[in-house]
């Protein structure tokens, strides 16, 4: 599967951690002090709690229902309850491959040996959710694939989708460097209404 | 029909909140209850009645032919304790989810931060716990835990003792170390209405040595200990409780969870369970 856009940067901040979703896998999507992205299963294996709801420490993600550290490859290293002992290396949480690129975070699901998008130069504006499904969107622009989706005559602007639901998706817009970003916004929300057929 | 589920007590209402007759689940059926002359009384949604129970200021029923009176809780009735009706939470999550995390001190310092418990003091030493075969309950005793505030009544951060007991499969009783009176236990107990597989309504009820509190004190503290469990409680995943191994990974700490699950699993108990046939 290809690249899919989860987040802008600036929503996930270094020593943050998010919920997120691709379709049907839910995602807890983080940051690291130093800046390193991670998009997990969003599920603790020890009692199933959601990770989003847990807390960066160094470079550990810990599940905020029993404090157990997992490290940047999804093995637990530390277990609070039992603070001599070495977890086995069972302990871990699937892991998907994820990168930054232009200030969008990317996930793919399947693992993916094709490059990350090219976005020339373009900059994240905002996310916007659309009850529309992914592929519907994709196919009112006449397009094949929805990791981007070039819009050049308004704004140079760039639309990276992310399947939600059946009705649902988010999409993450960027724009030419030198775009008015209120412009930007509001054709987005133009944009939205006429997706989702209501009078604008 | 499970006679294996359907014949055990269920609380459906605490009594001195039963005003005007109304209706509720059980099991994921509709029942109604209500109170006449001091008496209260259940019925089954083709209107027969159902037999009920008066007891620990609450109101049980069964859809079934209990096979065995309701549990007791002697230590409750000695004098002197103050009784604590604290009223109800709604949580959406599987009833075995909700007394599993009554079960569970290792979640203390990270849930009830500063309350139950607190970085470092994190460890969990081992401790017993027996599937009590001549009364078919799970009890797990001589569990020891470093608590900052361990109830309204304390006065500072002490070890508390707790034992717990699982005398039906959707109900928890607690005896932990009370502070006013070291010697005695505090009794707090976990009354799960099943409403259906995947949504409970939770009746916490105490019977605590505490002179000092007032009431409303002592219910403040159990409901904002029971609202930070259910900010867990409504995000683990799957919402039914998975019985058999494989699903999630216990350890030491959770050895009473462990036994909780097998019993449950031994009794047939599967409402709100994940087996993995399912």
């Amino acid at each position: 599967m290809d690249w899919v856009a989860v987040g802008l940067k600036e929503d996930v901040p270094p020593g943050m951690v998010i919920p997120s979703r691709i379709s049907d896998t839910e995602l807890a999507l983080w940051c690291t002090p130093s800046g390193r992205y991670h998009a997990w299963s969003d599920r603790c294996p020890h009692r199933g709690m959601r990770l989003s709801h847990g807390f960066v420490r160094g470079d550990t993600l810990a599940c905020i229902y029993h404090g157990w550290q997992y490290n940047e490859a999804g093995s637990c290293e530390y277990i609070p309850a039992h603070p001599k002992l070495t977890p086995p290396d069972t302990i871990c949480v699937p892991t998907y491959a994820c990168a930054e690129a232009g200030g969008v975070i990317w996930v793919s699901l399947a693992g993916t040996d094709m490059p990350l998008p090219v976005l020339g130069g373009r900059v994240p504006i905002r996310s916007l959710q659309i009850s529309l499904s992914a592929p519907d969107l994709a196919a009112h622009f006449g397009a094949h694939s929805f990791t981007t989706i070039a819009v050049v005559s308004d704004h140079e602007a760039l639309l990276a989708v992310q399947p939600c639901t059946d009705r649902t998706c988010m999409v993450h817009a960027l724009a030419a460097p030198d775009a008015d970003r209120k412009v930007v916004s509001r054709w987005l929300e133009d944009l939205r209404a006429t997706l989702e057929g209501v009078p604008s | 029909m499970n006679a294996a589920i359907d014949n055990h007590w269920y609380p459906v209402a605490m009594i001195s909140g039963i005003d005007a007759p109304r209706e509720t689940l059980l099991l994921g059926k509709k029942i109604s209850l209500g109170r006449e002359d001091g008496t209260c009384w259940v019925l089954d949604a083709s209107g027969a009645e159902l037999p009920t129970v008066e007891r620990f200021g609450h109101l049980w029923t069964s859809p079934g032919q209990p096979n065995r009176d309701l549990f007791t809780i002697p230590e409750a009735d000695s004098p002197g304790r103050r009784l604590v009706d604290v009223g109800s939470v709604k949580v959406k999550c599987s009833p075995l989810r909700a007394v599993e995390n009554f079960l569970d001190i290792a979640h203390f310092p990270f849930v009830h931060t500063d309350i139950l418990g607190a970085e470092p003091h994190t460890e969990v030493d081992r401790y017993d716990v027996k599937i009590r075969e001549e009364v078919d309950e799970v009890w797990a005793t001589k569990v020891k835990f470093y608590q900052p505030q361990a109830a309204k009544s304390a006065a500072g951060g002490i070890t508390t003792e707790y034992m717990y007991r699982v005398p039906a499969p959707t109900c928890s009783v607690l005896y932990k170390t009370c502070p006013p009176r070291p010697g005695e236990w505090d009794v707090i107990t976990l009354f799960v209405q099943p409403l259906t597989e995947e949504w409970c309504e939770v009746w916490p009820w105490m019977a605590l040595y505490d002179d000092e509190s007032t009431m409303s004190e002592m219910v403040s503290f159990q409901q904002l200990i029971f609202m930070q469990d259910r900010s867990i409680l409504e995000n683990q995943l799957p919402r039914k409780l998975p019985l058999d191994p494989g699903m999630e990974v216990p350890t030491q700490a959770d050895m009473t969870s462990v036994a909780y699950r097998r019993w449950l699993k031994k009794i047939g108990y599967t409402y709100g369970a994940q087996l993995v046939a399912a």
